[in-house]
């Protein structure tokens, strides 16, 4: 019974079929509002209002001609996209959706298990860049070199925005961390700078515009997926869904409380509040244009760290006043 | 300044250079020069009457004869410089050290008239392909484009 | 390390095809060169076995956006050629169809522009005013692009009380927007810190380097055939010519929006005052032995046609010089010592109208860094040799 129950864990709910269903789905929630944001339509035509657009795009891609470019490390060429679809799954078992109960420790909700979802959430953009490098095109070679140099970028205030809250909460569990706050909700304001903080990174850790210099098509053309196609490209795509579902999810249960309330209640308000983060990173996408690389690197320098530590600052000091 | 004070300052500048100059419309003067003459001329446009612009510059087979005329434009007037250089001799001396905007329009005349530029800063080809068969000149007036013969790959032999 | 990246003749920043060859070090331009003829049609040959009246239609097909404007530029020079004289209200119609024709060329660049900055969203609403113009076009000529409306000797078609009052009304909303996207452009920090100091061609450079158009203008130059060399009546429109001083392209941005403008006053005027009477003239079917320049101010720049006739029904020669070659020398200017993200903002800003470019292809070693150049023909000849080798798999049916 036990492995029936693991399997069902691992293949159905939570697992991967849920996670591709769900991602598909956010996948279109993001379309259609950046859509409606610009005027246009967005997908209408597969399922009620295109709703099942992104799986027949999935479903179709996995039928294309899959090239392999000569020069590439073909071994490689060919590992990263399952590799990095695994990473951002694995990533995804660890958020307090299925792992509610407070007591007891599992294996995906441990003390430090938010360290070990940032990790698993770095994991990718290396993906990315060795995916990028394999495959010896130049803009691909390009695309990977600009991933690593936004990484740097990033990186260090997307930790510390994150990791501020948890100080407060005095914990490294991300379903204490939630309780915390649900416990008292007044001192999530502390964390509203940090919050806005990381939404930004995380627009730049899943290469959306202002942050899509990797694969800026008019200039690099395909970036780091120049020379991919087919099925890697299918999982490629199914992999930055499920990345922005679990970073929408990471920023949800760190800035906005969590997901109180037992397996059926906590799955409604998981949805509801990665969709309310994802409207963010829509908005966001559909506001502002494409910066270059340098000026990425500046303006995570100048104003997104300084900023990050403030809110350390900010978070040290009110843990000060509280005890 | 009017067409007249151009050609006043013209005559007087160039003086036994000048082939021809005529004025067949407002703001339209064409100037005939001998081939040597063509840099003093260019010259003495830009740097005495500022004459920056060089539109374009046309070739016309004449026959026995090329003709190149340059059109340069100011905010008054557009002046045409023509030169006649000889069929079997076709030299034309680059203006690219005064006017750097030519080198496209040289390298264009270059290719389709089969005129040798002299001293053109940079002669590669520009606007034919690279296996463009040597000695033809597309706007030579005994030119002739002959279709080649179409060949499907895997089609019919 | 120095890379040679080619942009183009195929590539998604480019709209037609052209060869860029760009040498980089890290994410910095040290080199660029062009090469053109990837898409020449030899129209120049052309011209000249074909009649006069054939060559309006042809010159129409030189450009797809400036369409009108070598088709007027042509037409020009043949009617002064025939000792024409174009009845007045022909010449309006002529100048409002450039003038429109000229709104609906800077909105298009203007959604470019906002798509090659990464700035979609901005795209599509200029581009969804832009059919506001292209629906007027469309009610004056019957077509969206190649309007057809010039012979020699005036216009085809003329307009009625109701076209006049449409335009009229569609120019209120059209200043709306343009307001909009004036004050978004300069105003919208990521689209501003993307425009501003790129691209930089000095009021010198572009004077020397023979810039035209808008390029010229933004760098600080008033150069405008309309005010230079008025041709048809555009002597008795008030306008004004718009200039910038920062020499970039935020300056080439603020340059065509503020044009628009100009246009939407041009066009009002036009249409308060369209005159009364017949809108063309019939013409001779030969030329006697002459020679012409006829200028023309394109939405991007001076348009050049030098027409020789030679007494017969045919051009003797036919040269046209579209704006964007005179471009191209300072583009290659502008590009270098700039950002690889910068080249497509950089060459659009010249609004690039290609008709021509590169034929031969740039295959690159990207461990070794060395080049060949491959022609057309023994690239079709090594793609013939490897398929048969190398099998592939077939595509897979699928129903989606």
């Amino acid at each position: 019974m036990a492995t029936v129950n693991t399997l069902i864990y691992l293949i159905i709910y939570p697992g991967l079929l849920f996670i591709f269903l769900y991602s598909t789905f956010v996948e279109w929630y993001d379309r259609k509002l950046y859509a409606r944001l610009q005027n246009r339509m967005g997908p209408t035509h597969t399922g009620p209002s295109g709703l099942l657009q992104p799986i027949a795009d999935f479903f179709k891609l996995m039928a294309k001609e899959d090239i392999t470019p000569e020069r590439a490390d073909k071994t490689m060429f060919a590992a990263l996209p399952p590799f990095g679809l695994a990473i951002v799954s694995t990533a995804m078992l660890l958020l307090p959706v299925w792992n509610y109960s407070l007591e007891q420790s599992s294996l995906t909700s441990f003390n430090g298990d938010i360290i070990v979802l940032l990790y698993l959430l770095s994991l990718p953009t290396f993906i990315f860049f060795l995916a990028g490098w394999s495959s010896t095109n130049l803009f691909s070679t390009i695309g990977g070199a600009r991933v690593l140099t936004m990484l740097f970028g990033y990186e260090v205030p997307l930790f510390l925005a994150v990791l501020s809250p948890a100080v407060l909460a005095d914990s490294w569990r991300l379903a204490e961390i939630a309780a915390f706050y649900r416990q008292q909700p007044a001192l999530a304001l502390v964390n509203l700078l940090g919050f806005i903080i990381a939404l930004i990174c995380v627009q730049a850790k899943l290469e959306r515009t202002p942050f899509d210099i990797p694969h800026a098509e008019t200039e690099i053309v395909g970036g780091t997926f120049t020379e991919y196609s087919g099925k890697k490209l299918a999982v490629f795509r199914l992999m930055l869904d499920v990345e922005m579902v679990v970073a929408a999810g990471l920023i949800a249960t760190v800035f906005l409380g969590g997901f109180p309330g037992g397996p059926i209640l906590g799955l409604i308000n998981f949805i509801i509040k990665t969709l309310l983060v994802v409207f963010f990173l829509s908005l966001i996408r559909a506001t502002t244009s494409r910066i270059r690389v340098d000026q990425v690197v500046s303006f995570a320098w100048k104003y997104l760290a300084p900023l990050a530590v403030l809110q350390l600052l900010i978070v040290i000091i009110v843990k000060g006043l509280i005890s | 300044m009017n067409d007249q004070f151009l050609i006043d300052k013209a005559r007087e500048n160039l003086k036994e250079k000048i082939v021809e100059i005529t004025n067949p419309a407002r703001r339209r003067i064409f100037l005939e020069v001998g081939i040597d003459d063509l840099l003093a001329s260019v010259s003495w446009l830009k740097n005495d009457l500022g004459f920056t612009h060089l539109s374009t510059i046309s070739g016309v087979d004449l026959g026995e004869t090329f003709e190149v005329i340059y059109h340069f434009a100011n905010n008054y007037c557009c002046l045409n410089i023509r030169v006649k250089i000889p069929r079997d001799n076709p030299l034309l001396p680059s203006i690219c050290e005064l006017i750097p905007g030519a080198i496209l329009y040289e390298r264009e005349i270059k290719e389709m008239f089969g005129l040798t530029v002299q001293n053109i800063p940079d002669g590669r080809p520009l606007l034919l392909p690279d296996d463009w068969p040597a000695g033809n000149y597309p706007l030579r007036k005994d030119w002739k484009y002959e279709r080649p013969p179409e060949v499907i790959p895997g089609g019919e032999k | 390390m120095n890379f040679q990246i080619p942009i183009g003749p195929q590539h998604p920043a480019l709209k037609e095809p052209i060869g860029l060859r760009i040498t980089v070090e890290g994410e910095i331009i040290r080199d660029a060169d062009i090469r053109l003829g990837y898409n020449h049609r030899g129209i120049e040959k052309l011209a000249e076995q074909k009649t006069w009246i054939q060559n309006v239609y042809l010159t129409e097909r030189i450009c797809g956006i400036c369409s009108h404007s070598h088709t007027t530029c042509y037409v020009q020079g043949v009617e002064k050629l025939m000792e024409l004289e174009t009845p007045k209200r022909g010449l309006y119609i002529r100048m409002l169809i450039s003038e429109l024709e000229r709104i609906h060329s800077h909105l298009l660049w203007l959604g470019v522009a906002g798509h090659e900055a990464g700035f979609d969203s901005f795209f599509m609403y200029v581009w969804r005013d832009r059919e506001i113009v292209m629906d007027i076009l469309e009610t004056i000529s019957g077509n969206r692009v190649h309007y057809a409306i010039n012979t020699i000797g005036g216009v085809r078609r003329d307009l009625d009380e109701l076209q006049v009052k449409r335009i009229l009304d569609s120019l209120e909303v059209l200043r709306r927007r343009s307001q909009y996207y004036l004050n978004l452009g300069t105003t919208e920090p990521s689209f501003v810190a993307r425009l501003a100091r790129v691209g930089y061609l000095s009021r010198e450079d572009a004077l020397s380097l023979c810039a035209v158009g808008p390029t010229l203008r933004a760098s600080g130059v008033p150069m405008d055939v309309r005010k230079d060399d008025p041709y048809a009546a555009y002597d008795e429109v008030p306008f004004e010519v718009c200039t910038a001083g920062t020499c970039d392209v935020l300056g080439r941005t603020v340059v065509r929006i503020k044009e628009l403008f100009q246009s939407y006053n041009i066009i009002e005027y036009l249409m308060k005052n369209l005159p009364t009477g017949p809108i063309a003239v019939r013409a001779p079917r030969r030329a006697k032995p002459n020679e012409v320049v006829s200028r023309y101010e394109a939405p991007r720049g001076e348009n050049l046609h030098y027409i020789k006739s030679n007494g017969s029904d045919k051009p003797e020669r036919l040269k046209v010089r579209a704006p964007t070659l005179g471009n191209y020398a300072a583009t290659i200017k502008m590009l270098k010592n700039g950002f690889i993200a910068d080249v497509p903002l950089i060459f659009a800003a010249i609004d690039p109208c290609i008709c021509c470019a590169e034929r031969a292809v740039a295959l690159i070693d990207a461990r070794t860094g060395q080049e060949k150049i491959m022609s057309l023909k023994s690239l079709k000849e090594l793609s013939l040799k490897v398929s048969p080798t190398t099998t592939r798999k077939r595509e897979i049916e699928w129903p989606l």
